[in-house]
């Protein structure tokens, strides 16, 4: 189920309860019933429960809110999670298909989204050759990606070469650091799927 | 080895490869130098020759020009310093040696050549000046050459330009050679936020000036022939690599319009100045391609498939391009020559299979018989500035560096030059190696620059006023 599809009940169960709430009528004039003073108690135990049971679904409703945009950013930092590469290589390793394998299932979940994949190079190597380092990188990626299903229209790349590093520093653990593709989401909406999110 | 080498007409493509095979067999000491390429020599294009002693006679400005006289003639001096052609000698001090010229005292002193000048206002109401240059041959006790330069006013931003073209005319009665005193340098640099701009510096060091200040990515700047444009690859706006030229007079820009997706990178002008060449990588495709600015059409794609070709410089006449490649497969890019339309591709650089060297950023000299670029050279992973020469007879390949960290040559315009990013204990700078005599000058120290490209001589192109007049 999408998350459209929840939020449709829940709003509707809100403008019910609303009504019951608001236009209450007024209680027919009655000699032999209750006093007027328990009239008005039972009115307004009657109103106090119809208040907490509208308290109870808001906080329901925010609870199910809170879950699914947990689920939505945990989904989103999923999508851009950056893989890693060995040095002067642009092919992928056994830890960064693990981390584009958990992109699939989402990206199949929110077909609307596009990715920029943007490469990256630790500063050895030549200022223009490493521009074209981090495209073959961001392609490599690309094309992993396309295998699955992911039509390649939804994925760009663009290549910074040695110019952002992550880490300032010369040695080996920075440069394995900076040797990276990065994901950026440039469009569409991340839909959690019913398999990929939490059980409700 | 198999070697890719058709010889294409008309001109003399060398292969350096053969002269790796006889050295592979005959020179294990060489390959076992710890930081040099097997069969490559260490040192200099030419044998060392006798630089003649220059002397300089203190200008003459009269009463309203003296300060500015002294200014024009150290600007000389320094000028003919950097030209690695003489021994500039020392001032002395007019007292010393007498308002007049005095061949024998001055060959007493060891001159073989002695410059004199005199600066004087303009007559009209420019502001400007005229330098009077006589150039005397102490030795024949002769005056050799005589000219007359204008100059604009000293407030004038191309007043040091204008000076740098008599430092060139004199190169050019000495030698009968082309100088590179009038020409500026172009670089991208890095700043505190990770951005790069570009700026320009004069081959004398002066005039650091910003030229972009769009914060963001800008780098590869490329000289037009004429030296009134640059081109340079930037990510501003879209936030993708493209291609824009800039008019250095009159600030105008325009984009070479991007008709597929991909990173456009690394331009450089076809010497006929109406295309420009660039390499996309990513994309559908990548590659060299090709753009004709003139008619504003056309992407047409030289060489590159499913490997990078990328750097490209063309031969003088425009006939070849060098480039590099990883097309031979090994992640080890090597420089590669071919016909600038596209074709079949010649190895440059140094191949010995199962020990590839790393070759990148070739610029083909102004002279058309050299390519420089840099190589890795050792196993530290530190670059070296390597010269081949390209043509037929005495093959050579060079180092010209040894010292720390260097890449990205560009030729001056004197083609014995080049400006290369040098990396030494203190930090990263623009530095000038003369590839005759192997002397290194510091021309900017302590910035993060990428990849300068030295600019044509910008005679031509400077304004009214500033060319040269001879008598």
């Amino acid at each position: 189920m999408r998350i459209k599809d929840l939020a449709f009940p829940a709003i509707v169960m809100t403008l019910v309860l609303g009504a019951c709430g608001g236009s209450e009528p007024p209680p027919p004039p009655a000699p032999t019933g209750p006093t007027q003073a328990e009239t008005d108690a039972a009115r307004a135990d009657s109103i106090a429960r119809v208040q907490a049971e509208e308290a109870r679904q808001m906080e329901a409703e925010r609870r199910e809110e809170e879950r699914l945009s947990a689920a939505r950013d945990e989904a989103r930092s999923t999508l851009e999670d950056m893989v890693h590469f060995d040095y002067d290589e642009s092919a992928i390793t056994a830890e960064a298909e693990q981390i584009l394998r958990r992109k699939i299932p989402i990206l199949r979940s929110s077909p609307t989204v596009r990715l920029r994949l943007e490469g990256h190079a630790d500063e050895r190597g030549s200022t223009e050759y490493n521009l074209a380092l981090g495209s073959r990188r961001a392609e490599s990626i690309s094309e992993f990606l396309s295998g699955f299903g992911i039509a390649a229209d939804r994925l760009m790349t663009t290549s910074f070469g040695e110019e952002r590093p992550l880490v300032n520093s010369t040695d080996e653990t920075s440069w394995a650091q900076n040797r990276r593709v990065e994901f950026s989401i440039t469009g569409g909406e991340v839909v959690v799927s019913e398999e990929d999110g939490s059980q409700q | 080895m198999k070697l890719l080498l058709s010889k294409p007409k008309g001109i003399k493509v060398l292969l350096i490869i053969t002269m790796y095979g006889c050295f592979q067999g005959t020179s294990s000491v060489i390959a076992q130098t710890q930081d040099s390429i097997p069969g490559v020599t260490l040192g200099l294009l030419y044998e060392s020759e006798f630089y003649p002693a220059l002397a300089v006679h203190s200008f003459s400005g009269g009463t309203e020009a003296s300060g500015l006289a002294r200014e024009i003639e150290t600007i000389i001096a320094n000028d003919l310093r950097y030209s690695d052609r003489f021994e500039v000698m020392d001032s002395i001090p007019r007292g010393l040696v007498g308002d007049g010229i005095d061949y024998e005292l001055w060959d007493q002193l060891g001159a073989v050549w002695l410059l004199s000048g005199s600066v004087q206002r303009q007559t009209d109401a420019s502001g400007g000046f005229i330098l009077n240059l006589e150039l005397h041959d102490i030795v024949y006790g002769a005056i050799h050459e005589q000219g007359r330069f204008l100059l604009p006013s000293a407030e004038d931003a191309d007043f040091r330009m204008a000076v740098h073209v008599a430092s060139d005319q004199l190169i050019q009665w000495i030698y009968g050679e082309l100088g590179m005193a009038t020409s500026r340098i172009a670089f991208s640099r890095r700043s505190e936020d990770g951005n790069q701009e570009l700026y320009t510096i004069d081959s004398d060091g002066e005039n650091f000036r910003q030229i972009t200040s769009y914060g963001d990515l800008t780098m590869s700047p490329t000289w037009s022939p004429n030296g009134e444009k640059i081109a340079y690859t930037s990510r501003k706006g879209t936030g993708l690599p493209r291609i824009y030229e800039l008019d250095m007079a009159t600030r105008e820009e325009r984009v070479l319009p991007s008709e597929r997706n991909g990173d456009y990178i690394t331009p450089v002008y076809n010497p006929n100045g109406r295309e420009i060449a660039f390499s996309v990588t990513g994309g559908n495709r990548s590659g060299i391609f090709r753009y004709n600015w003139l008619r504003n059409c056309c992407l047409v794609h030289v060489s590159g498939g499913r490997w990078d070709d990328l750097s490209p410089t063309y031969s003088p006449d425009g006939k070849f391009m060098a480039f590099n490649s990883n097309r031979l497969g090994t992640p080890y890019p090597q420089i590669f020559v071919m016909p600038a339309i596209g074709g079949e591709a010649d190895l440059v650089s140094p191949y010995i299979h199962g020990r590839e060297g790393y070759y990148t950023s070739p610029d083909w000299a102004p002279s058309g018989d050299y390519l420089a670029f840099h190589g890795r050279v050792s196993r530290r992973g530190r670059y070296q500035i390597l010269v081949a020469q390209i043509s037929e007879s005495g093959q050579r390949l060079r180092q010209l560096t040894r010292e720390g960290n260097n890449e990205d040559p560009s030729w001056a315009p004197d083609a014995r030059h080049l400006v290369f990013v040098g990396t030494r204990d203190w930090g990263t700078g623009l530095m000038v190696v003369d590839t005759a005599s192997g002397k290194i000058r510091m021309l900017l120290r302590g910035f993060d620059v990428r990849v300068p490209e030295w600019s044509p001589s910008l005679r031509e192109s400077l304004g009214v006023g500033s060319l040269p007049a001879r008598q």
